[in-house]
């Protein structure tokens, strides 16, 4: 029963990670790939819409992938919107309990020194998590061929420079800030998207 | 959760609802954009919260898991309505999610072999790889410093890229190794502390590396 799983893992993603969205990121790649529920390509390009929709990023992927998984079954658009529930639903179920007790015990939970040493340790490890990321959402842009579980020659084979020079390009407009203010995601989305219809869809360069 | 006292009346469910609707609806991003919204909805405008609540719910919603938007509507509506309001400001936020992303899932897996919407998107995944990287600088700053944390995130980084192995162990394996160490570096100080003796302004020095101990003075006492 696809559901069950879907619900198992997605269950599992909003018990294990701490720190929200991207934390996620890490966690979310290895059960789509291991269960082969979609490419790491189209979880990157959804990353893109994730955040230029309304709503919380890691609910918009949650809701995306149950969805994605849902219509591959043989109820079509009612299995999509099934498995939108199932993943959302499963991300936030552990949330609900695990606030609701902490809220009650909040003085005991913030000198706790368990649960300092706790997150003491979750903390680095879900940050080296996203730095992991970093590489593997990177080199699917700029060296798809690479796998870094199974590093070979041929992974070179395909290098897509443009993208190098857009990802490049980009960290120093990320860092603009006009009026005190960062460009947001979205604005930097947007010229993306532009900047992608131009470079690839008119001039038609790196196919 | 002193501060309850200062509403008068009951909020509805229904207000509730309404509130976190609005909010999932206009926050774009993480959690962090929609902290910014709901402190100056529920704390400036609504005044059902102060901001000294809200500093605590957030401090709780970034150290437990789960998304950290959910989080906090959870805290807030359970604050002011208990269980059910938690139910419902969870609800609340995460429809507008719920129900455009499933209407777009449908556009695009019927556009995903476009021409253009393809080179479109080819160009989105540098911007999303520049984002990840700011996620990433992001945490990595407001972390403890330390040869322990320098570690892990080595660890954690390494066997995340070059293996198959679990993340979810990853992350267990973390927790444990991070009680773990601040046993150690609390019996280290207290042995410290038997072997000199003890002057008031030196043991503060010893433990200050350790949050607990800002905290609750009364709890360093009690260990001797």
């Amino acid at each position: 029963m696809i559901y069950l799983v879907l619900f198992w893992e997605y269950f599992k993603v909003g018990l294990f990670t701490i720190g929200g969205g991207y934390a996620m990121l890490p966690l979310v790649t290895q059960i789509i790939t291991k269960r082969g529920w979609m490419t790491e390509q189209q979880l990157i390009q959804f990353i893109g819409i994730a955040e230029s929709t309304p709503g919380p990023f890691a609910i918009n992927l949650a809701t995306f992938v149950g969805n994605t998984v849902g219509s591959a079954t043989k109820l079509g658009v009612f299995g999509g919107i099934l498995g939108s529930l199932t993943a959302t639903v499963a991300v936030i179920l552990p949330s609900i309990v695990i606030i609701i007790v902490v809220t009650l015990l909040y003085d005991k939970f913030r000198t706790n020194k368990y649960v300092q040493g706790l997150l003491k340790g979750i903390k680095p490890v879900v940050v080296g998590l996203i730095l992991s990321s970093v590489f593997t959402v990177a080199a699917n842009v700029v060296l798809p061929d690479l796998d870094f579980k199974n590093i070979a020659a041929d992974g070179a084979n395909t290098f897509n420079w443009i993208s190098l020079i857009l990802i490049i390009a980009f960290i120093p407009l990320s860092q603009l800030r006009i009026k005190g203010k960062k460009l947001h995601p979205i604005c930097m989305i947007l010229v993306s998207a532009v900047m992608g219809i131009l470079l690839f869809g008119v001039f038609n360069l790196q196919s | 959760m002193k501060h309850n006292s200062r509403q008068t009346n009951k909020i509805s469910l229904w207000t509730l609802f309404w509130t976190f609707f609005k909010t999932g609806l206009f926050t774009f991003g993480g959690g962090y954009a929609m902290i910014s919204l709901l402190d100056e909805e529920l704390v400036s405008k609504k005044k059902w919260i102060t901001s000294q609540d809200m500093l605590d719910m957030l401090v709780i919603a970034e150290s437990t898991p789960g998304v950290i938007a959910v989080n906090t509507a959870t805290g807030v509506g359970f604050r002011l309505r208990g269980v059910a309001g938690a139910i419902v400001a969870t609800a609340g936020v995460v429809l507008p999610s719920f129900v455009i992303i499933t209407a777009l899932s449908f556009f695009i897996q019927a556009f995903e072999n476009n021409t253009w919407y393809k080179a479109a998107f080819t160009g989105v995944q540098a911007c999303v790889t520049v984002l990840v990287i700011n996620a990433f600088v992001k945490m990595f700053r407001q972390l403890e410093r330390g040869w322990f944390s320098a570690l892990l995130v080595a660890g954690a980084f390494i066997v995340a890229l070059f293996t198959d192995f679990n993340v979810i162990f990853l992350i267990i394996i973390g927790g444990v190794l991070g009680i773990a160490y601040s046993f150690a570096a609390d019996a280290v100080a207290k042995r410290k502390n038997k072997a000199l003796p003890l002057k008031d302004s030196e043991r503060l020095d010893d433990s200050s590396d350790e949050q607990r101990s800002e905290h609750d003075p009364e709890n360093d006492g009690g260990d001797k």
